[in-house]
């Protein structure tokens, strides 16, 4: 609705700026309308690894490779983390939007 | 420019061309980078000049104003298609800030309309191949090389130095950024055996291209040059996130890949892989500290901002990335 009504109002050099604002705006509204995951993320992480630097600094360590006892476990969990970012930030990265 | 600023570049200019009479008959602002401006110089005489200056916000990571005039001197030499270097001035008290000037190149490197195009740059597999060959003619500049000292001492492994750059940025964030590890140690885990080291342009990509309807006019923004492995240029030019939306073409939105490596000549697909992997996560890196430089106030603006909200689909992409060639 934005970009349809104001874009044609404005210089082609304001175009640049309004879409950002139109951007910024469908992700603040998507981050509102999304059921806020992190409690659940945040308690697999605590299962996995502690807390979020602890299950970085294990992936660095290797303690999640290919082979490892929770690989998948821990590949599902970035999975999860990534998703819902998207859904906010980049819904055409997960197939939405 | 002020009045002041623009008599005392008047003045350095007759002294640097050594015309006396030189006049600057026009100047505008052209479209800056994030961390440069880029001034249109009309000059007496029918000269097409280009100023080139820092911006206030600098990345810690670019080479200064002289160093990216040392890097087109040497492109320049090599046969590389970028326009030539004239002038040189590391006096900030000329206007300011330090400067070079370069010879004005006709042309359009803005990706969007790059991508879309069936003509630009000769065609898409004639755009693609001339690419590939101005690659090749960067790559042929190897270490040693006393007017690139600046650049410092070539990595042993270009790989496992790039890890270990990555990781280092990572560690100076706020925020642990678990999927980027996943990437890097997927990087480490599968790093190939070391190369000789050449000189790789390191943001060679569609935007930093400038095209016409015959072909190449110039490879912009060599601020970002470093010696490494050759195939990290090769990987950044078709990593899908420097497509523009227009991912069927694997070189960069423009053309096939197939076409861009011959262009090339001898080139490892496997390593290229790699580096296209690579490519994502320094992205991914680079936008997480765009969006940092807002939130911490250093530098207030919508534009990085959004740039951090480009983030979770590179983090996206890291993992599509890494499943598929574990699974391969």
């Amino acid at each position: 609705m934005l970009l349809r009504e104001i874009l044609p109002a404005l210089p082609a050099e304001k175009a640049f700026a309004a879409r950002m604002v139109a951007n910024a705006i469908a992700i603040a509204a998507r981050e509102m309308a999304q059921e806020d995951p992190e409690p659940a993320l945040l308690a697999r992480i605590a299962a996995l690894a502690g807390d979020a630097r602890a299950f970085a600094a294990a992936i660095r360590e290797g303690r999640f490779d290919p082979g490892t006892p929770r690989h998948a476990e821990a590949a599902a969990l970035l999975q999860d983390i990534t998703r819902a970012r998207c859904a906010v930030s980049a819904p055409r990265a997960i197939g939405k939007g | 420019m002020d009045e002041a600023r623009r008599a005392r570049l008047t003045a350095w200019l007759r002294a640097a061309s050594g015309d006396a009479a030189l006049r600057i008959e026009g100047m505008a602002l052209l479209s800056g980078g994030a961390i440069q401006q880029n001034w249109a110089l009309d000059v007496s005489g029918g000269r097409e000049w280009v100023l080139r200056t820092d911006n206030a916000a600098r990345l810690a990571v670019s080479h200064g104003r002289g160093q990216e005039y040392a890097l087109l001197r040497a492109a320049f030499a090599a046969g590389v298609t970028v326009p030539e270097p004239l002038f040189l001035c590391e006096d900030a008290a000329v206007i300011g800030a330090p400067f070079f000037v370069m010879r004005r190149v006709a042309g359009t490197a803005a990706a969007h309309r790059v991508v879309r195009s069936e003509t630009l740059g000769g065609g898409r597999e004639a755009c693609v191949r001339a690419l590939g060959r101005e690659l090749a003619r960067i790559h042929a500049i190897r270490p040693p090389r006393e007017d690139l000292a600046f650049l410092g001492a070539p990595p042993a492994d270009a790989c496992r130095a790039f890890i270990a750059a990555q990781r280092a940025a990572l560690d100076r964030q706020r925020t642990p950024r678990p999927v980027l590890e996943w990437g890097l140690r997927h990087l480490e885990r599968t790093a190939p055996p070391p190369v000789p080291p050449v000189l790789v342009h390191n943001d060679f990509r569609t935007g930093n291209i400038m095209l016409d309807e015959n072909g190449v006019t110039a490879v912009l923004d060599w601020e970002f040059a470093a010696w490494s492995d050759p195939h990290a240029d090769l990987g950044w030019l078709c990593a899908k996130c420097w497509r523009f939306g227009n991912d069927a073409q694997e070189a960069g939105g423009i053309g096939p890949r197939a076409a861009f490596y011959e262009g090339y000549g001898a080139v490892e697909d496997a390593r290229v892989r790699w580096w296209e992997l690579a490519a994502h996560i320094r992205w991914a890196a680079i936008a997480v500290d765009q969006a940092e430089r807002h939130i911490s106030g250093a530098e207030r603006s919508l534009e990085l901002a959004l740039t951090g909200h480009m983030v979770p689909g590179l983090e996206w992409e890291i993992l599509r990335m890494v499943e598929g060639r574990d699974a391969a």
